[in-house]
């Protein structure tokens, strides 16, 4: 049963108070004088006071000394011991302040218990985050340099961009060129297409003159090969007409011989056997002539006839040489059209490359744009890399220090003692 | 004024009076008479009779010459000889008082001398020293 200390102190001086006036009753029958009897009650009244007293005091006293024993070994951070206050069938203020401490204890406990694992944590997490702070500081210097290098990248990057986009109107400028040429090509074939077919055409009507003049010459070869045979027919003739003017010839000769054997009847035959001689001496002449004549001619005709052998040779060689034109033209024909149809696509594929290449040079231009602003971007990042490397060193600083701190956080948490057997 | 036939040698023109000529033939079958060698060519077959054939440029010293087809056949009067010339041209008149002596070395020339036919000359043979030079160069 809880009793305030109030009413204790209440029920302790009516305790007193009822005692003197007991013993102040009961005093006369006790055969005290009576002149002690006043001094024996308040005698009696202050040896009750003071039992009572004293019983009330020494609990209460000793309630208040192990709180405060409590309280300061709390405030030494021992947070391990309940506070057990005496068995006592009437509990009062002391034992309501006991149990709040204990409860302040106990949260206390269990904050420290927090704060200490939360301090380890801490401190694990400041040394790990000092490490990476000092390998972030050493990776954004290598970043530093890196956008450096970068910087002068997007340099050379700036020149070799202005460097494509002159070369770049080289280019086209050389496209529209071959295009201008293609053009030009595609003319010519035309001309040449138009060219060789008229030239097929002549050659065509070239080779069907020649084969008419050929027939036309063997003809006259053949003519001329008969011609030849009845020039050797009058040879023969001539021949025998020369034969019969010798034999005539000699029997003139004997004729003679025997006129002038026979003397004077001899004369009249002697003139006429002279007269035939010179007949047959004209004879022979003429049949000379004619053989001479005839030599000519036929010497002639073997010149003409083997001239004509060899027109004809040169004929066929001719109509040979207009079959390989004819081809030639043929193959000239196709080749240009091949050549107008292959420069035509040449020029298409040069329009379509000029367009390209203008698409290609605004690009160029846009990439020029782009890298320069890239150049001044990577400048700035630089910078920005620069600052924040400063800064990571700072942070790494920082981190150090936060680490050192919960270090000396958990040393000083440390000093809470929780658990009982807990010994540092 | 005699008839004489007239041929060459060489480029020189010989004459043969036709009073020793008994006829001109034409191109008779030789037959070549065995060892026989020189100026004889061989025999021939004239009507019936084997009659010796005498190349008288070879006897006369002119060979290497063409020969005419036709031959000389002399009279009976000259062995019946027959002779190959170069070439047979025709019979003429000869002038024999214009006859002049040959030269000198002729000797052995067989030449009864040298008649003027138009702007020619002609050396006249002396049929009997033909002969005998035939007789002299069979003799040795």
């Amino acid at each position: 049963m809880r009793v305030e200390i109030s009413y204790k102190f209440i029920v302790g001086f009516l305790v007193v108070v009822v005692s003197g006036v007991i013993v102040n009753l009961a005093v006369p029958y006790l055969q005290i004088p009576p002149e002690f009897q006043q001094f024996f009650s308040v005698a009696c009244a202050l040896v009750v006071g003071l039992i009572i007293g004293s019983i009330f005091s020494r609990a209460f006293t000793a309630n208040i000394r192990r709180l405060t024993s409590a309280g300061e070994r709390i405030s030494r951070g021992d947070l391990s011991a309940e506070i057990q206050l005496k068995e006592s069938s009437f509990p009062d203020e002391t034992s309501d302040l006991a149990n709040s401490m204990n409860q302040i204890q106990e949260s206390l406990r269990s904050l420290v218990g927090d704060i200490r694992g939360i301090a380890f944590k801490v401190a694990g997490s400041a040394q790990s985050l000092s490490g990476t702070s000092q390998e972030v500081s050493a990776s954004s210097q290598e970043v530093a340099r890196t956008v450096d290098q970068i910087s002068k990248g997007a340099e050379t990057q700036a020149e070799m961009v202005e460097e494509s986009n002159r070369l770049f109107k080289e280019v086209a400028m050389s496209i529209s060129l071959v295009a201008t040429a293609a053009n030009k090509v595609v003319e010519s074939a035309n001309q040449t297409v138009e060219t060789a077919k008229s030239g097929r055409e002549l050659a065509g009507a070239s080779l069907g003159s020649i084969r008419q003049v050929l027939a036309e010459a063997e003809s006259s070869s053949q003519q001329m090969l008969n011609f030849i045979g009845q020039l050797q027919r009058i040879s023969k003739f001539v021949e025998v007409i020369n034969g019969v003017a010798q034999k005539t010839n000699l029997l003139a000769l004997n004729a003679t011989i025997e006129a002038a054997r026979a003397g004077e009847y001899g004369r009249g035959f002697a003139v006429v056997a002279e007269e035939i001689r010179k007949l047959a001496d004209s004879t022979t002449i003429s049949a000379d002539e004619i053989t001479d004549l005839v030599e000519g001619i036929r010497a002639e005709g073997q010149l003409v006839q083997s001239s004509m052998g060899q027109v004809i040779e040169e004929m066929e060689s001719g109509r040979e040489a207009v079959d390989r034109t004819n081809q030639a033209f043929s193959a000239i024909t196709e080749n240009a059209e091949g050549t107008r149809a292959k420069a035509n696509s040449i020029a298409e594929l040069a329009e379509q490359q000029i367009t390209s290449a203008e698409r290609i040079t605004r690009a160029i231009d846009e990439i020029d744009k782009v890298v320069s602003d890239n150049a001044a971007a990577t400048e700035q990042v630089s910078a920005a890399t620069q600052e924040q490397s400063a800064s990571m060193e700072e942070l790494a600083q920082s981190a150090q220090n936060l680490s050192t701190m919960s270090e000396s956080m958990l040393q000083i948490v440390k000093q809470f003692k929780l658990v009982q057997d807990e010994q540092e | 004024m005699a008839l004489t036939l007239i041929f060459t040698l060489g480029e020189e023109l010989y004459g043969l009076e036709i009073d020793a000529i008994q006829e001109v033939i034409e191109d008779p079958p030789l037959h070549y008479v065995p060892r026989a060698e020189g100026v004889l060519s061989g025999a021939i077959n004239f009507h019936g009779q084997i009659l010796a054939v005498i190349d008288l440029p070879s006897l006369l010293g002119f060979p290497g010459e063409e020969r005419d087809h036709r031959q000389v056949v002399l009279t009976p009067q000259f062995k019946s000889l027959v002779l190959t010339v170069s070439a047979i041209q025709r019979i003429v008149k000869l002038d024999l008082t214009t006859l002049q002596p040959p030269p000198e070395q002729a000797g052995k020339s067989a030449i009864r001398g040298v008649a003027g036919l138009d702007e020619m000359m002609v050396n006249l043979l002396d049929t009997d020293e033909v002969i005998n030079q035939l007789e002299n160069s069979y003799a040795e």
